[in-house]
């Protein structure tokens, strides 16, 4: 090939993995216009796509093909190698190449994991059999795979009740799908109340009112311990002793990074894999990584915006822009219909360091509002049943705008559109004529207003409220002035 | 007594739509402006601008003799118009002598009639010989113009009569404040709401038109893009692309599908601050309609990425599989009277008469048959209206600038610099009815005819080509245009003629447009009295001319509409520190663009310019309604009072562009392909 000389000078990039933020990373490579080789290795089958829409895949307000976010084509047309259902088995940093479990290797010169989180199990008897695979009632929500599964299984005639395992986002999610296809569904929280790493205990409690007048029942404080056959179906048993009777249980227990690769290749990992300013990680520097799998600054995340703000970061480094990456800031908003939860940040964790918290509850109306103020910043927040403002809110959190004083108690409550009911005569009614009031009604007809005035003879948006003048004055006006 | 004179039919002198009205004399000179029901645009109605256009008649702010700068005291001083025109032409021979032909360089305006565009283009690239024309236009629609091109391979406003949008289930208003800008063409929204039909405004402030709206979106300054892509993804998401319309009228839907596929409601609500669920009622609305109108305006298209946002917001009117269907599709408001018409014929840098590219051989070749001069001796490509403002005074920029129909110093944005800019040339040339900021700083100044003063075409922003008629004399000492450009050109020399004769400009126009995508060829001024306008193409007297397009094919090569996918990068410069808040500009109703007119016109209240804020920003500043803040940007700043409504975004505030100070805030930062500068955003600071 007349193209050799050059590809193998060309430096080798591999991704392992091809979610969310391997995809942003390729991207972000092509738009810079590389010339970096890259090849792709996605363990799943299916082509790259949006994995936080999967629970809207389930609630069926998107269709599957609609979050698919980068066709096998796009890579061909772009000189990138994708390869899917490429399951890497080892990495050998040494010879800087990776195995893949049929026995491929991969070159590199340099790596970048982009291996996101796996599903926790949570400890409930009877959930793994004993060949390891899962009961058959039992569902994982991770990849589009699992989707489909369960929404074949929700779809099916025998399915008429689901227990989710986890109160938190997804958990919630999850639950609100599947309560909006019609499934009876509960959800079983270990913690004291719903999304207790997010909120407070009060805004939790309104948040699982919310879900319950949604049909959606919540056990908080209790764990499911073990897994059981029922007369019919299956009972899922509380470690307050009840049974809930079920046809599917459905694990959202939350997930953490998935470090087995990086562990064995005798990377630095912590909670997740340690990376530093660049990315790289902190044993090897021709070794990357971003996403849900890596630990920065002693954090991980979980979240897509961070990870694709790892993504750009470390397009620039691969492409040598001297860019670093600084952490990010996190908005969890609930994707489920009626059901309104949007967290900036940690509040929790923000009052607890001494932040000023302002905040609004109205359980009679479900909502629960709160900011997190220092130095006039909006550093955390939590909104609860009520998402007024929700896009200025995040505005200013995002942007670090310093607020007055009376601001961020104005912005929790709800927005007043108050009008006038009654029109000073000095009130501009016209706006195309500049007519006032008062110079309506000294007219006897819309007729009168029409050729004394012009009032109504632009765009006519004054033509009802000049009627509506003309009827309030008085009929007395016969008497000629 | 005399017998009562029959009124004049002719057109408003102000905006793009270009409203019928009559005009009367009332006794030896005063006109008065009456209604023209009939014509269906307006259908008599006016806005107060419309109906005080005489108001200028007779002012005693009229220039009425040519001014020169006496080199001594550097005032401006009356001269005849054979001083003038020599002066002129005697230093344009000498710096071209000097520097080359593209010392010099031309200005044009969306104001001016066809015929004078036409042959203001004919003038640089034959008399002058330079390549350093464009216009103001520049600043106006050309982001939607380099939209349409790409998208459907022609570029007019509206593919279709506006009264179409009547019609219409849903129409969306992308930065479009209709009610105030165009005030009749409301009329038109609120039969299609008696009808039933629903009416969308997407705007950082709720203005009049959005008063209206059964729905309304108040994105941030600048992420109209991110809004577009986002009501793409839940079309997309929902099952509403016309697949079978999108399979056989266009190109290039698999790559916006998949570039859309990242853009979920909550990403959108985060970078646009529109709830989710007010996007989801959107995209819910437009799945539901059968004939859906998206309409632009200058708030959708004057960004950094202006371009771009329209051809997101034309991919969800392809996508819905509207473009093409009646009562349905995309369009953009044009704002310039003759921000049609002007775009047309030859004021670009890029282009000759009936939009043909200066750069295609072939173009060239016809367009210099019909001037009768060698085709290479026409100039190629020159610079875009801020660039070629940028140019000026360096090495290889113009040293001379002549300017008809605009006043620059008001309507350009990094208005400081640009002061500057002009300030440095060697010759100022401005052609104007009024002292204008920019003629003030001019060497000379030539007073040139308005509006009922002068007959001509113009184009409207449906594409309705119209006749502007005379009704009254201009005052004594008073020019055309048309009559300052062929002096200039006889001085210079030009190898061929210039007519003054504004019927005579439009035939040869005509044949200079034929064969291109604005092809005028087949309209007449007798045809437009007799039709009540004639929609271009209409390339034959036999032809009908063309009020919708598309219906069977596109103008691109394959007959296709292209799906483009776009990327956000959002607005060029970000609030910080030091600037924490978003900048927006606009209009207002009494005024008109940079003021020239409006504001010598005494029934049209001139309020002078005022920065408009939230309550919550303005308790965070400390500033109280009608007292005087300060605002500034990295270029410049200005005083003015507060006023303080709950109308606007609270992290935004808006300043209209009618009068000096504006554009001393706006950014410069140009769209990549339409060069069109960041007018609606950039970071501000305001204190009281």
């Amino acid at each position: 090939m007349s193209s050799g000389a050059t590809d193998t000078a060309r430096r080798r990039l591999v991704v392992v993995g091809s979610g969310m933020a391997a995809t942003r990373l390729v991207e972000e490579l092509v738009a810079a216009g590389t010339d970096l080789r890259i090849t792709v290795l996605g363990d799943e089958p299916a082509p790259p796509y949006n994995r936080i829409l999967l629970s809207a895949v389930l609630e069926g307000t998107h269709r599957p093909e609609a979050i698919t976010l980068r066709s096998a084509e796009w890579y061909a047309d772009h000189g990138i190698d994708l390869r899917l259902g490429a399951r890497v088995l080892e990495i050998e940093r040494e010879l800087k190449d990776v195995m893949l479990v049929d026995g491929t290797i991969v070159e590199y010169d340099a790596l970048v994991l982009a291996t996101g989180s796996i599903p926790t199990l949570p400890p409930i008897r009877g959930l793994v059999r004993m060949d390891g695979s899962l009961h058959e009632a039992v569902h994982a929500f991770r990849s589009l795979a699992d989707c489909e599964r369960l929404r074949d299984a929700a779809s099916s005639a025998g399915a008429r009740r689901a227990v989710v395992v986890g109160g938190g986002l997804l958990g919630l999610q999850v639950a609100r799908a599947l309560g909006v296809r019609g499934i009876e569904t509960e959800i079983v929280e270990g913690g004291e109340h719903l999304l207790h790493q997010q909120l407070g205990s009060t805004a939790g409690r309104i948040l699982a009112r919310d879900l319950e007048r949604l049909g959606v029942s919540v056990y908080t404080g209790v764990r499911a311990v073990r897994l059981e056959d029922a007369p019919a179906g299956t009972g899922l048993r509380l470690d307050n002793g009840v049974t809930l009777d079920t046809d599917l249980v459905v694990l959202a227990a939350g997930g953490r990074p998935s470090t087995a690769l990086a562990r064995r290749a005798g990377l630095e990992v912590r909670r997740g894999v340690v990376v530093d300013d660049r990315l790289a990680s902190v044993s090897d520097p021709d070794v990357f990584g971003i996403g849900d799998c890596v630990e920065h600054e002693g954090r991980t995340t979980g979240f897509v915006p961070p990870a694709w703000e790892q993504a750009a970061v470390l397009a620039g480094v691969l492409t040598g822009r001297p860019v670093k990456y600084d952490g990010s800031r996190i908005v969890a908003r609930l994707r489920a219909t009626d059901l309104d939860v949007a967290v900036l940040g940690d509040p929790e964790h923000e009052a607890r360091v001494g932040g000023d918290v302002v905040e609004m509850s109205n359980p009679v109306r479900g909502s629960h509002r709160k900011l997190v103020v220092r130095d006039g910043r909006i550093v955390a927040g939590a909104l609860v049943g009520d998402l007024s403002r929700v896009g200025l809110i995040t505005q200013h959190y995002d942007r670090q705008t310093v607020l007055g004083p009376t601001e961020p108690g104005e912005l929790l409550l709800a927005e007043r559109s108050a009008r006038p009911v009654q029109l000073p005569d000095d009130a501009e009614v016209c706006t195309c004529a500049g007519v006032t009031a008062g110079a309506i009604r000294a007219c006897s007809s819309l007729e009168q207003a029409r050729d004394t005035t012009r009032a109504t003879t632009g765009c006519g948006g004054c033509a009802a409220a000049v009627r509506q003048l003309l009827l309030a004055t008085p009929a007395t006006t016969g008497v000629p002035q | 007594m005399t017998p009562e004179t029959e009124a004049v039919r002719t057109h408003c002198p102000y905006c793009s739509l270009q409203c019928g009205m009559s005009l009367q004399k009332q006794g030896r000179a005063a006109l008065e402006v009456q209604p023209w029901p009939d014509f269906p645009v307006n259908e008599g109605a006016l806005c107060r601008k419309g109906w005080t256009a005489v108001g200028l008649r007779g002012s005693r702010e009229r220039l009425t003799t040519p001014l020169v700068k006496d080199r001594v005291t550097g005032e401006l001083r009356a001269a005849g118009w054979d001083e003038a025109l020599d002066l002129v032409a005697g230093r344009v021979r000498d710096l071209q002598a000097a520097h080359g032909k593209d010392a010099i360089a031309v200005f044009g305006g969306g104001g001016l009639t066809n015929e004078k565009a036409y042959q203001l283009g004919k003038f640089a690239r034959v008399a002058l010989g330079t390549s350093q024309i464009d216009y103001n236009g520049r600043w106006c629609m050309s982001s939607a113009a380099s939209a349409g091109n790409q998208a459907f391979g022609v570029d007019r406003g509206l593919p279709f009569p506006l009264a179409d949008v009547e019609h219409a289930d849903v129409v969306v208003l992308v930065g479009s404040n209709l009610a105030e800008t165009i005030p009749p063409a409301a009329r038109h929204l609120d039969r299609l709401r008696e009808r039933g039909g629903r009416l969308v405004v997407i705007d950082p402030r709720r203005t009049l038109t959005a008063e209206r709206a059964d729905l309304f979106l108040q994105p941030v300054p600048g992420t109209d893009l991110a809004l577009a892509l986002g009501i793409l993804h839940l079309l997309d998401a929902q099952g509403a692309v016309d697949e079978e319309y999108v399979a056989a009228r266009t190109t290039g839907w698999a790559d916006v599908r998949r570039s859309v596929a990242s853009w979920w409601p909550e990403r959108v609500e985060r970078t646009t601050g529109v709830a989710a669920d007010d996007l989801r009622e959107l995209a819910g609305l437009l799945a539901g309609a059968e004939r859906a109108v998206v309409l632009t305006a200058r708030g959708a298209e004057q960004h950094a990425q202006g371009t771009a946002t329209v051809l997101s917001w034309i991919n969800v009117a392809l996508a819905l599989g509207m473009p093409g269907k009646r009562f349905a599709g995309y369009g953009c408001l044009t704002g310039q009277g003759n921000g049609q018409g002007g775009r047309e014929h030859g004021q670009k840098a890029d282009q000759l008469p009936g939009y043909r590219m200066i750069d295609d051989p072939a173009a060239r070749d016809h367009v210099a048959a019909v001037w009768g001069v060698d085709p290479a001796s026409l100039p190629g490509r020159g610079r875009s209206a801020y660039e070629l403002l940028e140019s000026l005074g360096t090495d290889d920029g113009a040293k001379a600038l002549l300017v008809l129909g605009s006043n620059i110093v008001v309507s350009a944005p990094n208005a400081v610099r640009v002061t500057e800019w002009l300030e440095a040339l060697d010759l100022l040339v401005v052609c104007d009815i009024v002292m204008s900021e920019t003629a003030a700083l001019a060497d000379v100044v030539l007073p040139v005819t308005q509006w009922a003063e002068e007959t001509g075409t113009m184009t409207n922003l449906e594409g309705r080509v119209i006749l502007r008629q005379q009704a009254a004399a201009p005052p004594a000492g008073v020019r055309s245009d048309l009559d300052v450009i062929a002096g200039l050109a006889e001085r210079l020399g030009s190898p061929i003629p210039f007519s003054t004769e504004p019927e005579e400009i439009f035939a040869e126009l005509g044949r200079a447009s034929a064969g291109g995508k604005a092809d005028y060829a087949g309209i007449s001024y007798d045809r437009i009295r007799a039709e009540q306008g004639v929609f271009w193409p209409c390339p034959a007297p036999s032809h009908p001319g063309t009020p919708r397009l598309f219906a069977d094919a596109f103008a691109t090569p394959d007959g296709r509409a292209r799906f483009l996918a776009q990327e956000f990068a959002g607005a060029a410069e970000q609030p910080d520190r030091a600037y924490p808040v978003h900048l927006t500009t606009g209009r207002v109703l009494a005024q008109y663009q940079s003021g020239a007119q409006t504001r010598r016109i005494r029934d049209l209240p001139d309020t002078g310019p005022f920065v408009e804020m939230h309550p919550m920003l303005a308790a965070r500043v400390g500033a109280r309604d009608g007292e005087p803040v300060l605002v500034r940007t990295r270029r410049g700043e200005m005083k003015a009072p507060a006023r303080v409504v709950d109308t606007i975004r609270p992290d935004t505030v808006f300043v209209p562009f009618h009068w000096v100070g504006a554009n001393r805030l706006t950014n410069d930062a140009l769209d990549p392909s339409s060069r069109m500068p960041e007018f609606k955003v950039c970071a501000a600071s305001v204190t009281s």
